[in-house]
């Protein structure tokens, strides 16, 4: 009756420790080959981020270009009516 | 040593293993739901992303166009003025390469002493007669030429204010009262104080004197800065008293008395 107790704390031990040692090993990972797709979509997702930085970049320039494009031809209208305007009056 | 110890000793030796194991796990190697979730959400970005640079591809294209569109617009607008005024692009360059020259001959003569002015006074007649050219062209009611000319015209003027400012003037008076010619003229102190200098002021005064021995009372006439006779004075000197010598050989032969031997002296 002695023994009883004994071995069934050193039983009961074993146990809590195995399923703290073991049971961590079982928990599902995932391959390499699923962690390949992983990195290759998170190397997509950098690529397509500085595509669309230098993208953006490019359409403030044109919008830039524009812009001043938009005040020559402002600046040509205007010159048209003056010149318009002094032939009238030239002899 | 008691049981109870030894399992408890088991027990915590159990937990700090099994936490340092996973947190070591958790570092080194994902779980298959982390996995999981991961690839959700980086799929979605990336068709996110996808979808903004799609959109952002379609505005570039569009701006592209807008900019061909406008480069465009202004080649007719500036093609259209150029009908106007009725010159083409080699035209405008030779009008605008006359212009430079001008205005680097009219700034050049800025820089001059008055002294210097004088002596280069046809120089400025001659930048005048160059932009009354210019302006005869329709080229220059180009807003880049009109102002620019404009502003000639106003550096030309104020030459001639500081020529006319240097220039003195003397109006001629009565023969009876003051005995005025160009010969006693030129003698007074004020003057040259040398009645040789008489062609200074007749040359000086070419639109108004055609014969040197006629001058009128009332006539302004323009003093030139002393200095020697020109060769083109000279030549008029020479010219004239040649006339004067045959005119009067002419009359001593007609018999009549010849004319005085200095001029405007009649």
């Amino acid at each position: 009756m002695q023994k009883t107790p004994r071995f069934s704390l050193v039983g009961a031990a074993l146990l809590i420790f195995m399923s703290f040692v073991v049971l961590p090993g079982c928990t599902r990972h995932p391959s390499e080959e699923e962690m390949a797709q992983l990195n290759a979509l998170k190397s997509e997702v950098t690529s397509l981020q500085n595509e669309i930085s230098s993208k953006q970049q490019e359409k403030a320039a044109l919008q830039r270009e524009i812009a001043v494009k938009d005040g020559k031809l402002q600046q040509c209208a205007k010159d048209k009516e003056i010149v318009q305007q002094r032939l009238k009056d030239w002899k | 040593m008691k049981l109870s110890k030894i399992f408890i000793i088991v027990v915590a030796a159990s937990v700090f293993f099994a936490l340092g194991a996973g947190v070591t796990f958790a570092q080194e190697k994902m779980t298959k739901d982390e996995w999981q979730q991961q690839m959700t959400e980086y799929t979605a970005k990336r068709n996110d992303l996808k979808a903004q640079l799609q959109q952002l591809t379609k505005e570039i294209d569009d701006l592209k166009a807008q900019s061909t569109q406008k480069d465009a617009d202004l080649k007719k607008c500036e093609d259209e003025i150029l009908a106007l005024v009725g010159a083409t692009q080699a035209d405008v360059d030779a009008f605008a390469a006359r212009v430079d020259a001008l205005e680097a001959k009219v700034n050049e003569l800025s820089r001059l002493s008055n002294e210097e002015l004088l002596a280069r006074k046809a120089e400025i007649e001659s930048a005048q007669s160059e932009l009354n050219e210019l302006r005869k062209s329709k080229i220059s009611l180009l807003p880049r030429f009109y102002d620019r000319l404009q502003a000639i015209q106003q550096k030309i003027d104020g030459l001639r204010n500081t020529l006319a400012s240097m220039e003195k003037f003397y109006t001629v008076g009565t023969w009876a009262k003051n005995r005025d010619c160009l010969w006693n003229i030129s003698k007074k102190k004020d003057i040259y104080d040398n009645p040789f200098m008489w062609p200074k002021i007749w040359q000086g005064n070419r639109e108004l004197i055609k014969d040197p021995d006629l001058i009128y009372p009332g006539w302004r006439l323009r003093i030139p800065q002393p200095g020697p006779l020109s060769a083109d004075e000279k030549k008029a000197e020479a010219r004239y008293w040649r006339l004067k010598h045959a005119r009067a050989e002419k009359m001593e032969k007609a018999g009549e008395k010849p004319a005085a031997e200095k001029p405007a002296m009649k």
